[in-house]
């Protein structure tokens, strides 16, 4: 696909990719997204607990912290705007024992430096009121951090980027990238020209970099492993209860999140490993977050776990190194804004880190505000959530909404079809899973695979290559059941 | 030669003992009526299986009726039997009891449906 | 929104459901509503196309398919009102059910309600497999209805966990339709299915069974590409050492079923930890007046002619209850004691015969089964075989109940 030259390319449909889309779709310019898999939301983006850090964590006149504060304040009116469930549900960081209240002091401390507001030391007596099931002797109290549906968030950003003239190109992995503002990028489905480029590149960032000469960056990728808890225990937390960090840059100790779909995820450990992309989980860590769970949650037991997955950061710092590093958001060569490094609280930051790249190139190129610009983006109908009088009105107005297909998560037919039917055109199980929800639930798609695989058939026709778990060859099926006795 | 068996008549499940050459049982031990002998016998010279699977249809409101063999065949011929039904498709309508394939491989067994499958309403 | 009044409405409309309706209307009840969430009637009948159905009921070796189209037929003949496509949301104590249909979402308030909503699987991530998580891992009876009904076959590599009944039928569904099973893993010292099936589907074909083994990863990025399984010792943990890698395309669980009772909990039914099913009483009663529970929901079946004769019962039960002629006197606990993992039903009056239904705990041969009021022995029933995999089913007469205070069941 030659020809026509773009103003912005990015690299990279995560979290950041897609708000930096949303942002740039402000302005009139052409822009273009390239995403390596068949969805957006696939990499790093894929596999996040959906936290709204509130900024204590995060070490004073970094980028970080900067990104982090000011992502936290613009993410409730985001999250209306686009339909995306956003709950301030609050967190209380727990010290277990004497030797652990100075580090609430600490945070806090840093908290206020990074002027996060309502910040409070509790004593026992109000940890039991926030959390009756929680063991502590004294906590750190933030009201204002908050959950949000991570994959909802990704998908919304894209599509209302879409909506505004982004044009957004899946199963598009770049390979190389020539010339110097232009740039001519070059990818498995063609070449694309452009006059900046925006590597958020997630856990490929560094490679991309080192296209254009920038070897200084290299991705320590650190792997976090969680287990998903049945909703059948959400009562059991109120919020978000964390322990107090551990002293080590590994990570933020093992956390008890809540999601806005009312599971509990359990995790993450932090793991340096080789294979920047494996995933897997580890009977070792798979244990270890049980037992330091049931030591912040003493009612939890193993029946609750329904799917257990592991996420990986991308670190900037060796495993040996002392000190975390900070996000690089920079402008390192000539019209190429580099954006590594982006782990936790990149969610948070993401529509923060948008509004910095913004920054940067409006030093270089005037940008004319786009008209047509529509902040407001749709949420897709979540039948589980509605009233009896609107689960009745929409049935009989469509008797698709009155077939349920995913009964742990109760998803109805018309809702599989919408996820189907997506503006990006991602036709997968994972992708109808984070649109609709179902196969989320208990029996994690034992009941509703073969009805959704179904509807697939009945929608679009695919061949059978084409019906896939997660895109790219990861086929559900070898063919059809006389196809092996046929073949002889 | 000797060979143990599992006897699947009944619930009792008794582990028979047999003690054979090429062509004859020489002494059969651990069962508890003639029915498991029989079985022994029959396992040991001629064994025989009902099989069950299903077939392809054309113009259905399902895309496979399941069927099954309507007595026991060599167990030799699964796998062929299993080829020989493998490319066929059946015609909607079927009833339970309808003879998919008659005599299947020159076994004496037919392939029969075990499913009603109706015709595909056209949309 | 739609208002229905019914005498009985029936939950699931599988084997179980199927028989406990025809029961029902026979013991005179007309206003019957038969719930179903699938396109059709048949419940996990519809995908068991091998055969063993019904030779208790019927005498003969039925197919799945075969077993379910009579009832059906029944159902039909008797004029038995059902609904298909229907999903029921939710039901309180009060026994007023919210149920999700095409034609609008329609509020029952029933007399009597029956549960027989069937089991569903254990998954991958409620035993906590390590590895990644490609596509071609499938749980059994998921692959079954893919390959049964869907017209999908799963894989042509396969490695199967659990050598329960729906492991082994699946194993030999895999090699009739021409593809390599590499391996049965079980974690115990023996396979947990009826040995008919044991040498029907494995050693038929060949198919390698490793007792005391389990998968202790699973490793392919888009695709399954390859298990390790290991040996484990007598606390079923993996032994070091013992690492065993098998390429293939696909990882089978057959690694246990679950009664489903997210209902039952809506409706403050309490359930058995043991079986997690409900807690019932000589009429296959719950704790919640009027709710009775039969089939799988109530416990896990291995013969489907049990579930029918189960639900004949539920469903004569809720009709006596729409009658008033149904008396609730069971206060008679009965417990299951040494060697036996759970007997129903757990509560009974001592003024009726009552047919017991219990699984043990480990397998073995020449037992007999005691049946004891404190240290007075009531009955004992021996047994040539007995194993964890096959429910055990007996009667005990009204006479020799009289004068009973709790009941033990045990093994001598």
């Amino acid at each position: 696909m030659k020809g026509s030259s773009s103003d912005f390319i990015i690299i990279g449909g995560g979290i950041v990719g897609c708000a930096v889309a949303r942002e740039l779709s402000r302005y009139e310019a052409k822009t273009i997204l390239l995403e390596r898999e068949s969805d957006v939301a696939m990499g790093i983006s894929g596999r996040n607990s959906g936290v709204v850090h509130a900024g204590f964590y995060v070490e004073p006149g970094s980028l970080k912290a900067e990104t982090n504060v000011l992502g936290h304040r613009m993410m409730p009116k985001i999250c209306h705007d686009l339909g995306v469930p956003y709950r301030e549900v609050g967190k209380i960081v727990v010290a277990k024992n004497e030797g652990e209240i100075k580090d609430l002091y600490k945070l806090k401390d840093n908290g206020d430096k990074n002027g996060v507001n309502e910040l409070r030391i509790i004593d026992r007596e109000e940890i039991k009121k926030i959390e009756p099931e929680v063991e502590g002797i004294k906590a750190l109290y933030s009201p204002t951090s908050a959950i949000l549906d991570p994959f909802l968030l990704n998908i919304a950003l894209a599509e209302n980027a879409l909506q505004n003239g982004v044009r957004i190109l899946l199963n598009t992995e770049v390979t190389d990238i020539k010339g110097k503002g232009p740039f001519i990028v070059k990818t498995n489905r063609g070449e694309f020209r452009s006059e900046f480029v925006i590597n958020s590149a997630g856990l490929f960032s560094d490679k991309i970099a080192e296209m254009v000469g920038i070897d200084r960056y290299k991705i320590c990728p650190c792997r976090g492993e969680y287990h998903i808890l049945d909703k059948n225990r959400r009562h059991l937390i109120h919020g978000m209860v964390y322990p107090v960090p551990p002293r080590e840059p590994g990570g933020l100790g093992i956390h008890l999140t809540p999601t806005t779909d009312d599971n509990i995820f359990i995790g993450p450990s932090a793991e340096y490993i080789e294979e920047r992309e494996d995933t897997a989980n580890t009977k070792e860590i798979m244990e270890k977050l049980y037992s330091e769970a049931k030591e912040l949650l003493p009612k939890i037991s193993k029946k609750d776990f329904i799917r257990s997955f592991a996420g990986i950061r991308p670190k900037l710092i060796k495993p040996d190194a002392k000190k975390s590093r900070d996000f690089v958001i920079e402008e390192s060569i000539d019209n190429f804004i580099n954006l590594i490094g982006i782990e936790s609280p990149g969610l948070t930051s993401a529509p923060a880190i948008a509004r910095k790249v913004v920054e940067i190139i409006k030093r270089k190129k005037r940008l004319k505000k786009n008209r047509k610009f529509n902040p407001k983006r749709k949420a897709p109908v979540r039948f589980s959530k509605l009233s009896d009088e609107e689960k009745s009105k929409l049935i009989q107005k469509n008797p698709n909404y009155g077939r349920i297909v995913c009964r742990c998560e109760t998803v109805t037919r018309q809702e599989i079809i919408d996820a189907l039917k997506n503006p990006l055109g991602a036709r997968n199980i994972y992708g109808v899973r984070k649109r609709s929800k179902a196969t989320c639930g208990r029996c994690q798609g034992g009941f509703c695979i073969p009805k959704i695989v179904e509807i697939m058939e009945e929608f679009y026709n695919p061949s059978i290559d084409d019906l896939t778990l997660k895109g790219n060859n990861s086929r559900l099926f070898i063919g059809r059941t006389k196809d092996l006795r046929k073949n002889d | 030669m000797k060979k143990k068996f599992i006897c699947i008549v009944c619930p009792n499940g008794c582990e028979i003992e047999v003690r054979y050459s090429e062509k004859r049982i020489e002494k059969v031990s651990g069962n508890l009526c003639g029915r498991g002998m029989d079985y022994v016998k029959r396992e040991l010279f001629s064994p025989e299986r009902s099989v069950t699977s299903s077939v392809e249809v054309r113009n259905g409101s399902l895309p496979l009726v399941s069927v099954k063999t309507s007595k026991p065949i060599p167990k030799e011929k699964i796998f062929a039997v299993m080829d020989e039904i493998a490319s066929i498709e059946v015609e909607a309508p079927i009833r339970i009891g309808d003879v998919i394939v008659r005599d299947i491989l020159g076994t004496g067994a037919d392939i029969i449906a075990t499913k009603n499958v109706d015709k595909r309403i056209q949309s | 929104m739609i208002e229905r009044d019914v005498d009985i409405a029936i939950i699931g409309g599988g084997p179980a459901g199927l028989s406990a309706a025809i029961a029902a209307k026979k013991s005179g009840i007309d206003n019957i509503l038969l719930i179903e969430r699938n396109e059709s009637l048949g419940g996990i009948l519809n995908q068991c196309i091998h055969e063993g159905f019904g030779i208790e009921i019927f005498g003969e070796a039925l197919t799945g398919p075969e077993y379910m189209q009579r009832f059906i037929d029944k159902v039909e003949q008797l004029r038995i009102p059902y609904m298909l496509n229907s999903t029921v949301l939710d039901i309180n104590r009060k026994k007023h059910i919210t149920v999700c249909s095409p034609e609008d979402l329609i509020k029952i308030k029933a007399k009597a309600i029956v549960l027989a909503m069937g089991c569903r699987e254990r998954t991958r991530g409620q035993i906590c497999i390590p590895g990644t998580r490609p596509s071609g891992i499938y749980t059994a009876g998921c692959a079954q209805n893919l390959i049964n009904l869907k017209n999908y076959m799963v894989g042509k590599r396969v490695v199967i966990l659990g050598s329960g009944d729906i492991g082994l039928i699946m194993a030999r569904r895999f090699k009739l339709e021409g593809a390599e099973v590499l391996a049965v893993v079980e974690i115990l010292p023996y396979s947990s299915g009826l040995p008919r099936n044991v040498v029907q589907c494995l050693e038929d074909y060949d198919i390698p069974l490793y007792l005391s083994h389990t998968v202790v990863d699973i490793r392919g990025i888009k695709r399954v590409e390859e298990v390790v399984i290991a040996e484990v010792d007598e606390k079923r943990r993996p032994i070091k050492g013992t690492e065993k890698r098998i390429e293939c395309d696909t990882l089978l669980l057959s690694v246990g079923l679950i009664p489903e009772n997210e209902l039952s909990k809506m409706a403050g039914v309490s359930l058995d930890p043991i079986t997690n099913g409900s807690i019932v009483n000589e009429n296959l009663e719950t704790n919640v007046e009027g709710i009775f529970a039969c089939g799988n929901v109530l416990h896990v079946h291995d013969l489907v002619d049990h579930v029918t004769l189960e639900a004949e019962l539920a469903g004569e039960s809720a009709a006596a209850f729409v009658k008033g002629e149904l008396r609730n006197e069971s206060n008679i606990k009965v417990t299951a004691g040494k060697g036996i993992r759970y007997a129903l039903p757990h509560l009974i009056s001592g003024k009726r015969d009552v047919k017991f239904s219990l699984r043990v705990t480990y397998p073995d041969r020449d037992r007999k089964i005691v049946v004891r009021d404190g240290e007075r022995i009531l009955k004992k029933i021996p047994r040539v075989r007995i194993n964890p995999s096959e429910m055990i089913q007996f009667n005990i007469e009204k006479e020799y109940l009289k004068g009973v205070n709790g009941l033990t069941i045990e093994l001598e």
